[in-house]
């Protein structure tokens, strides 16, 4: 009796209902067109207006977030999903999106380009990393993959007379262009193989045929080739956006060229946003054993992490080094879904919102430290940094751990649980190959502490100590926007290494709305 | 009080950090301050770690001051402590070389003070908090983060290549403590497989069954990750570096506690979790102890440098701590203990001498050096006695630990054992010959003339070590009378699963219990 009276008191009838699955993302681009709107008006373009608008969108969304979370919707004929698994990632792309608005304040005042373009860009940005991440249809998943994209292309380019800039935006922009294709194809082979679009349906026709025995001897219809080469071209697409190994080009590029509070939001907004839709998407299609994608996983992820730690070991750009730090904690985080279950899955949902903070703290202490006239920073430019800022110095060593592993950090959490989650399935080798990995990662985290607190003396002159920047550190006082990302990812990275018991519930929670079908 | 005695274990770990954000609100430039105080704050520590001592019964092999509470259920993981007659000994060791260390480097750490001593209170929490954990991720926990405070103190306050030195003992013992978490998340997920619990509680995962061929290949692991922290001979490479480019208060606690976490391990974890393997792989671990004790004898002996000398006669120590742990007999075991204690105390006091050597002369070569006994007779005698101690001559400790491993081997590998002997012998030979070089001979470098004798608060920096050797050399039996319950709890724990349990249960299925 109650069916009939709910939706007439709640008014759930389709339409309110779908409208209801997307709000934390309407928010944001409500907000977004607002921001945008203020070009129109020259004195408030140039005020700090864009900057607090964003940072109040995203203050409602979460608030939307946390109001919508136990609720299980779905909107849009199946389309876009809302449940635990979203509440998780919206969070973590929403603290995301944060640390990029934070820290993009002085650096925006500094750079002379225009302003709230650049705000709502990111606003944009984060509503399409959500609604990625709460697609559930193959069209959805390209569209949303799409829209992150162009985002992402424009902010790289965002500096228009700088060459780093423009030379990282088109390269980013063609690589990008051809995985869309791959991931564009992939779907079409799906669609073909299957006849649905909708991730859920398509499970429920892969189990039907499995059950039947279709799959194992190619079921006739030729489901098996096609089925394999889709699923093959898809993962294609994500491992681009996900940056493993054979797929990675892109990644040091971008990432160095890109404005530092950019690099920040993709190495961690859109690396958590393709990993937890290739994790929707791995566990609804992948896992029916067509070929052995953990075999193909299990590639990507060695060579991820061993390529990504032997080339930071390499470089001697901050920026650079940690492009390919976050390659090689791609391979991390791989090996969680590699292993597999809801141990695993949880597992990797942990190092997820643990990578975040981690990486956007790493990041912004290189952009207190950089300045205006340099895009790329040295890490010679560290030399005695330590002794000047103590505080600055001594969260950066903090991060920089908690990346290395080291325990009492969120980094070792997070590794020990996709770890142990692999011991479990038994990858025994594969765990053995990222710990070994884990010590050589060490050596160039290692590197840069060593910089800061054991300088040599030659290297005092070239350092960044005497040279007062143009921004970030103003009269030996950093801006209110970096302390306070710096100070919400020292604590939720110390938080989560010492206590992580109400992450871990979280994540589980989390992982298992995986399986609500 | 009844609060106090039963929380006195988690006051002890957190006392330091506790003092470290006291520390952190003094200014930098209040140097005097600064020092006091975390002297001070050390001292209370020790007074506050000999409750443990009093308090601590003798006669039962079950763990004392146990705490535990819940910390990550997902992961079975607890908040688990308790100390046996092994771990209350060295904890005990280790607040007493952290007060000794911070007393003695008031004159020797002249920059950045303010960071110094909260480095080293840092590390007093984790070196202390990795003795009494019972749970093995907890116990990880402080074992690993151990080495970053300890990285800065010798990358920070070092000598000569202090950087290399640094780096390189962080990456050895990284890499070896990897693989070692390796072996326990195998561990670890084995008993899941058995139980279908997840537990980290160390006196449950004794329990876990394991196949011969697998507990090897599982010892291999746990060994790495504490063969580097003894160190063990082809492990050891780090060591000299280490200890030679850090500061006097690092080598103490480098020499005087952290080897000991290498020992502790094996007593701890790899024997009893794995104790079929143990016994297999003994007389190669033995093997390798026994050529730690003729090399670093030799290397020793044509040292150039008297803190290398002083490193590598560890590494000759810490083989016969090795010979007496993996012999597998009671007195054998207990004379490891002591020795492990004795190696903590003279080592340390050696290292306070060279560093005070250092502070008057800025040199540690032994060439600079000679005649210095005319001009500080109270400094050559105490290093007298501790070069003894070191050397093994009775009345003093060295010789009880020695003693007590040699006989207590002989029985089961009696080969080795008459080989280690002779390392005693070396031993007498390189210290004496040091200590004669440096010593006696007449002055040659004029600046000996300026040699100032030890002032007061150098002389009560080592009083207490040279108090401790005194005392274990005639009466050791408060220690041992601490010490042997757990010892014969720990072998007949073994010969157990060696022999019976693991067969009884699995004949009768309760493998699975």
């Amino acid at each position: 009796m109650y069916n009939n009276i709910l939706p007439a008191v709640y008014g759930l009838n389709l339409i309110e209902k779908s409208m209801l699955s997307i709000i934390p993302e309407a928010v944001i681009i409500l907000f977004a067109f607002l921001v945008l709107f203020l070009t129109f008006f020259e004195k408030l373009a140039k005020s700090k207006n864009p900057y607090y608008l964003s940072l109040i969108g995203i203050g409602f969304s979460i608030l939307y977030v946390l109001m919508l979370s136990g609720r299980d919707l779905n909107g849009f004929y199946g389309s876009i999903v809302f449940n635990s698994f979203e509440v998780f990632l919206f969070t973590a792309i929403l603290f995301s999106g944060l640390f990029a608005v934070l820290v993009s304040k002085d650096y925006m005042k500094n750079s002379n380009m225009p302003n709230p373009e650049y705000y709502s860009l990111i606003l944009f940005g984060i509503s399409s990393m959500m609604f990625l991440v709460s697609s559930n249809n193959l069209i959805m998943i390209f569209l949303n993959i799409e829209f992150m994209s162009i985002t992402a292309y424009i902010l790289t380019g965002y500096f228009k007379g700088n060459k780093r800039s423009t030379e990282a935006a088109l390269k980013y922009f063609i690589l990008g262009a051809f995985a869309s294709a791959f991931l564009l194809f992939g779907a079409v082979f799906i669609y073909a193989s299957t006849g649905h679009l909708n991730l859920y349906e398509i499970h429920t026709f892969l189990k039907n045929i499995a059950y039947g025995g279709l799959i194992k001897s190619g079921g006739g219809m030729g489901i098996n080739i096609y089925l394999t080469a889709g699923l093959l071209l898809f993962l294609t697409g994500f491992a681009f956006k996900m940056s493993l190994f054979p797929f990675h080009s892109w990644t040091p590029d971008a990432y160095d060229g890109a404005p530092t509070p950019v690099t920040s939001f993709m190495a961690t907004g859109i690396k958590l946003a393709a990993f937890a839709i290739f994790l929707r998407v791995y566990t609804l299609i992948y896992n029916f054993n067509i070929i052995n994608f953990n075999g193909i996983l299990w590639l990507l992820a060695v060579f991820s992490m061993t390529f990504g730690n032997i080339a930071a070991l390499l470089s001697s750009n901050v920026k650079r080094l940690l492009a390919y730090s976050s390659i090689a904690q791609a391979g991390f985080i791989l090996i969680g879904i590699i292993g597999g279950g809801f141990y695993g899955y949880s597992g990797t949902l942990f190092y997820l919102l643990a990578y975040i903070f981690m990486t956007a703290g790493a990041f912004t202490i290189v952009i207190i430290f950089e300045n205006s006239d340099l895009i790329s920073l040295d890490i010679n430019k560290y030399s005695g940094l330590g002794y000047k800022y103590p505080f600055i110095a001594a969260s950066m060593s903090f991060f920089l751990l908690s990346l290395a592993g080291i325990p009492m950090t969120s980094g070792f959490m997070g590794k020990f649980y996709v770890f142990s989650s692999a011991v479990k399935s038994g990858y025994n080798w594969l765990v053995i190959i990222a710990l070994l990995n884990s010590a050589i990662a060490a050596y160039y985290y290692i590197k840069i502490i060593v910089k800061m607190y054991m300088p040599d003396k030659e290297m005092l002159n070239s350092s960044a100590v005497n040279s007062e920047g143009a921004f970030g550190i103003i009269n030996g006082a950093v801006s209110d926007g970096l302390i306070i990302t710096i100070i919400i990812c020292l604590f939720f990275t110390l938080l989560m290494g010492i206590y992580p018991q109400i992450f871990i519930n979280f994540a589980n929670n989390s992982a298992a709305s995986l399986w609500k079908i | 009080m009844t609060f106090f005695i039963r929380y006195l274990l988690t006051i002890l770990i957190f006392f330091p950090t506790a003092s470290v954000l006291l520390l952190l609100l003094i200014n930098k430039k209040n140097e005097g301050l600064l020092r006091n105080l975390s002297t001070f704050l050390a001292l209370v520590e020790f007074i506050l770690s000999l409750y443990l001592f009093v308090y601590f019964k003798p006669d039962t092999y079950k763990f004392q001051f146990v705490e535990k509470f819940n910390w990550i259920p997902s992961f079975g993981a607890s908040y688990f402590l308790g100390i046996d007659g092994l771990s209350l000994f060295l904890i005990l060791l280790t607040t007493l070389l952290t007060f000794i260390s911070l007393l003695s480097s008031y004159k020797y750490i002249k920059e950045n003070v303010k960071e110094f001593v909260i480095l080293m209170l840092l590390l007093e929490t984790f070196m202390i908090g990795t003795f009494a954990a019972l749970d093995i991720l907890l116990f990880y926990l402080f074992w690993e983060f151990m080495l970053i405070p300890m990285y800065f103190i010798i990358g920070m306050w070092g000598t000569g290549r202090r950087v290399y030195s640094a780096v390189k003992f962080v990456l050895y013992t990284l890499s070896g403590s990897l693989i070692m978490l390796f072996g326990f998340i195998y561990i670890f997920m084995m008993h899941y497989n058995q139980t279908g619990n997840f537990t980290f509680n160390l006196l449950r995962l004794y329990h876990t069954h394991i196949p011969e061929g697998l507990q090897i290949l599982l010892f291999i692991a746990l060994f790495l990750g504490f063969a580097v922290k003894i160190p063990l001979f082809p492990f050891h490479t780090w060591l000299p570096d280490a200890h030679t480019e850090a500061p006097t208060a690092g080598s103490v606690i480098l020499a005087g506690v952290l080897l000991k976490f290498g020992v502790y391990g094996f007593f701890r974890f790899a024997i009893p979790l794995l104790p079929r393997a143990s016994f297999a792989v003994a007389p190669y671990i033995i093997l390798l102890g026994v050529i730690g004790i003729l090399y670093g004898a030799f290397v020793s002996i044509v040292q150039k440098d008297l803190k290398r000398l002083v490193a590598f006669s560890s590494v000759s120590h810490m083989g016969f701590i090795i010979l007496g742990l993996f012999a597998m007999s009671a007195i054998s075991i207990s004379g490891s203990i002591i020795q492990l204690l004795n190696h903590g105390i003279t080592t340390g006091a050696l290292f306070l001498f060279v560093g005070m050597l250092y502070e008057r002369m800025h040199s540690r070569q032994i060439k600079d050096f000679g005649g210095v006994a005319k001009k500080a007779p109270i400094l050559t005698t105490l290093f007298l006695i501790s070069v003894l101690a070191s050397v093994g001559l009775p009345g003093l400790n060295g010789f009880i630990g020695e003693f007590l491993i040699l006989i207590g081997s002989f029985r089961y590998f009696p080969v080795y054992t008459i080989v280690a002997t002779s390392g005693v012998i070396f031993a007498a030979v390189y210290l004496l010959w040091m200590f004669q070089r440096v010593m006696f001979h007449e002055i040659t470098n004029p600046e000996i003339e300026k040699f100032e004798d030890m002032n007061l608060r150098e002389i009560f920096t080592v009083l207490p070590l040279i108090i401790l050797m005194f005392f274990i050399g005639f009466y050791p039996i408060p220690i041992l009378d601490r010490i042997d319950p757990t010892v014969i709890h720990f072998l007949s724990m073994l010969h157990h699963y060696r022999n019976s349990n693991s067969i009884i249960k699995l004949k009768t299925g309760l493998s699975n219990v």
